[in-house]
């Protein structure tokens, strides 16, 4: 496959006073040129870690410990921080989760917009000038909102702000951590609208860590889906989110709300993810899943069950017989 | 219906920053929150109050719980007008209508174990010692956190996100209330244990026969919970009815703009654009007439003229909208 970037094996640590947390533990996904690819689960799976690893903005505790992850040819992990300070912005940007820490609250927008064009991108003034308005239309803001500061924009504002300072020097990856998270849900839908034609008219690649499968089902076209640090389960949204093959997939689904679904009850996965200091060994989600059986005290790996469709379970192939009892709430209660 | 608590044309303004002009002119301008909302919610019943941030709904429910004073209309509880009650009146008020917190992670204080965060509300409300435990018991029984030893003698930092909640709403339970108001109760959680979470609030409301109120922005979230829902735009209440034909039939724009909005986890779901324009007005400048008229995209002469009441338009069901 035509990937733009290439995740294998990769593992990032947090170093603790009671030894090292393995937060991403051997994540391995493609991210091809223009698709948004949503990274999914829950807190502490390891997907917000994920994502800031590939951006290399990580805290001083934590580091990769091992794996690669290869972007337009280049391993990331193993760049120099010079080299790595070249990629971002030009080749790769990063929003965070709330707008208000990608910008500065003390200067105006179009002044920090300026600041990325003209000294990291290498554009004069005037040049500046234009694209700063070029990039505030873009996100669907008005340009002569340049001269705002961040404190009289709304949420939605902010975020496509954000975004619109992201995309300052053309990069050809995006990594968005929950972006839409704090949101209202109208605003929310108006910055997926946002990104989604972003992606059609810029032929940008996404990577939309978030926490909502409504999120990727709306927004994505491939989905990797996380549990305590492994990814279990990833292909395009339609096979993962419409035939889920792990069992952890197919709670996520019955757990979650759905304004639309006949009748019906939200099926709870009971219990709690492992703790990631000392994980267990075996498939980490055997202590919750209600087809767990001997054989799960082994590590399944992430295996091509389907063309182009991935899963790290035992019983995968059992998949559309397994389906049908994890909708019943009696099936995860025990 | 059997109203057990109810809060008649209830409104709270809040004085606004003001710029200078305003002090040159000598004007004052007030924010109203909450601008004249009236519901009921009877004994066993479980009403959803639903809307974007800066829709009151919040502040409507601090106004409910007597947090806050409104600056006018009444709350009224079994029947009793608690508007005017104040200090230790308010006591046996406070034990009966109960708060679930939203985030369970602060909600607690993190250096008493469980057993005390329980006994505390029941040693305010003067509940004899050789009682308690047994209240504790049956708190913790109804929330399904079974056995109460393997929790009660440990601390916040020992428990899961979804223990914490159940905990918070083993300690709202365990003054016997009769009414729970729920303020975003499972935003804080994980997907896959907020349905337990909420399983275990509908099961406490049928075996009680609460009233309960949930606050939520997540109209989904809602639709599995309460029964009745009323959608709140500007501090107002715009549409109310049974959430199920709300869900189906808006009849207020706003309120189809937002099942619109509404996120769902499936494919294939090419819903259009948006029947809503731009953001929230700024809520010192609301347009005149309708409140929404210019963020609707059916607004004709009237609605500028003219804000339209909340009006019943079918059996149980209710909207301010001229075209409703």
């Amino acid at each position: 496959m035509d990937a733009l970037l290439s995740v294998r094996d990769l593992a990032v640590h947090y170093r603790t006073a009671a030894g090292p947390v393995r937060a991403v533990d051997g994540a391995s996904f493609d991210v091809p040129a223009r698709s948004i690819v949503g990274l999914v689960g829950e807190s502490g799976c390891g997907k917000s870690t994920l994502g800031r690893a590939l951006m290399g903005v990580m805290p001083r505790s934590a580091s990769i410990a091992a794996g690669s992850a290869v972007f337009e040819g280049r391993d990331l992990v193993t760049l120099s921080a010079a080299e790595r300070r070249k990629l971002l912005w030009r080749r790769m940007a990063f929003v965070p989760q709330t707008a208000m820490n990608a910008l500065d609250p003390v200067q105006r927008l179009g002044a920090q917009m300026m600041e990325v064009l003209v000294e990291r991108g290498g554009l004069s003034r005037p040049e500046a000038g234009t694209r700063a308005a070029e990039l505030f239309a873009l996100v669907g803001l008005d340009s002569g909102r340049l001269r705002d500061w961040p404190h009289q924009f709304s949420g939605g504002m902010r975020q496509r702000a954000s975004i619109a300072l992201a995309l300052a020097l053309n990069p050809a990856l995006l990594i968005a951590d929950e972006p839409v998270t704090a949101l209202d849900v109208i605003v929310q839908r108006q910055i997926l609208d946002v990104m989604r034609e972003l992606q059609a008219r810029l032929g940008l690649a996404m990577i939309l860590v978030t926490h909502d499968v409504a999120v990727v089902a709306y927004a994505c076209d491939r989905v990797v889906v996380m549990y305590a640090g492994r990814v279990v389960e990833s292909g395009p949204v339609r096979a993962v989110l419409e035939a889920p093959l792990h069992p952890y997939t197919m709670g996520l689904m019955n757990a979650f709300p759905d304004l639309e679904r006949a009748g019906g009850e939200l099926v709870p996965i009971e219990g709690a993810p492992p703790s990631l200091l000392n994980p267990p060994s075996g498939c980490r989600f055997a202590a919750r899943c209600p087809f767990a059986v001997a054989r799960c005290a082994e590590d399944p790996a992430l295996v091509e069950q389907a063309p182009d469709h991935h899963v790290a379970c035992w019983r995968a192939a059992e998949a559309p017989a397994l389906r049908p009892l994890a909708s019943e709430a009696a099936t995860w209660a025990s | 219906m059997g109203q057990l608590i109810a809060a008649n044309d209830l409104v709270k303004a809040f004085p606004a920053s003001r710029r200078m002009a305003d002090v040159l002119r000598g004007h004052r301008p007030v924010l109203r929150a909450v601008n004249g909302v009236s519901l009921a919610v009877g004994a066993g019943q479980a009403l959803g109050i639903v809307g974007e941030s800066g829709c009151g709904k919040t502040t409507t429910a601090r106004l409910l719980l007597r947090l806050e004073e409104p600056t006018s209309g009444s709350v009224v509880f079994e029947g009793q007008d608690v508007t005017a009650l104040r200090g230790a009146a308010l006591l046996p008020f406070r034990s009966r209508v109960q708060l679930v917190f939203q985030n369970p992670f602060d909600a607690l204080n993190p250096r008493f174990t469980i057993r005390r965060s329980l006994t505390e509300p029941l040693r305010n409300f003067g509940l004899p010692a050789q009682e308690r435990h047994a209240r504790i018991l049956e708190a913790m029984a109804r929330v399904r956190l079974d056995p109460p030893e393997a929790y009660l003698d440990r601390h916040p930092h020992e428990l899961s996100g979804g223990q914490l909640q159940r905990v918070v709403l083993a300690r709202a339970l365990v003054t016997h209330p009769r009414a729970i108001i729920a303020d975003e109760p499972v935003s804080m959680l994980d997907v896959s244990v907020r349905a337990g979470v909420l399983n275990v609030l509908r099961r406490a409301r049928d075996e009680l026969q609460l009233a309960a109120i949930y606050i939520s922005h997540d109209l989904a979230l809602i639709r599995y919970v309460c029964e009745e829902v009323a959608v709140m735009y500007l501090g107002r209440i715009v549409e109310s009815g049974p959430t199920a034909e709300v869900i189906a039939s808006a009849a207020h724009p706003y309120t189809r703009a937002l099942v619109a909005a509404v996120p769902v986890p499936r494919v294939d779901q090419d819903r259009g654009d948006l029947p809503i324009r731009g953001g929230l007005p700024d809520q010192l400048n609301q347009p005149s007439g309708c409140a929404f008229r210019d963020r609707c995209p059916l607004a004709f002469a009237r609605c500028t003229e003219e804000a339209p009441p909340l009006r019943a338009i079918a059996p149980g069901r209710h909207a301010a909208c001229h075209l409703a």
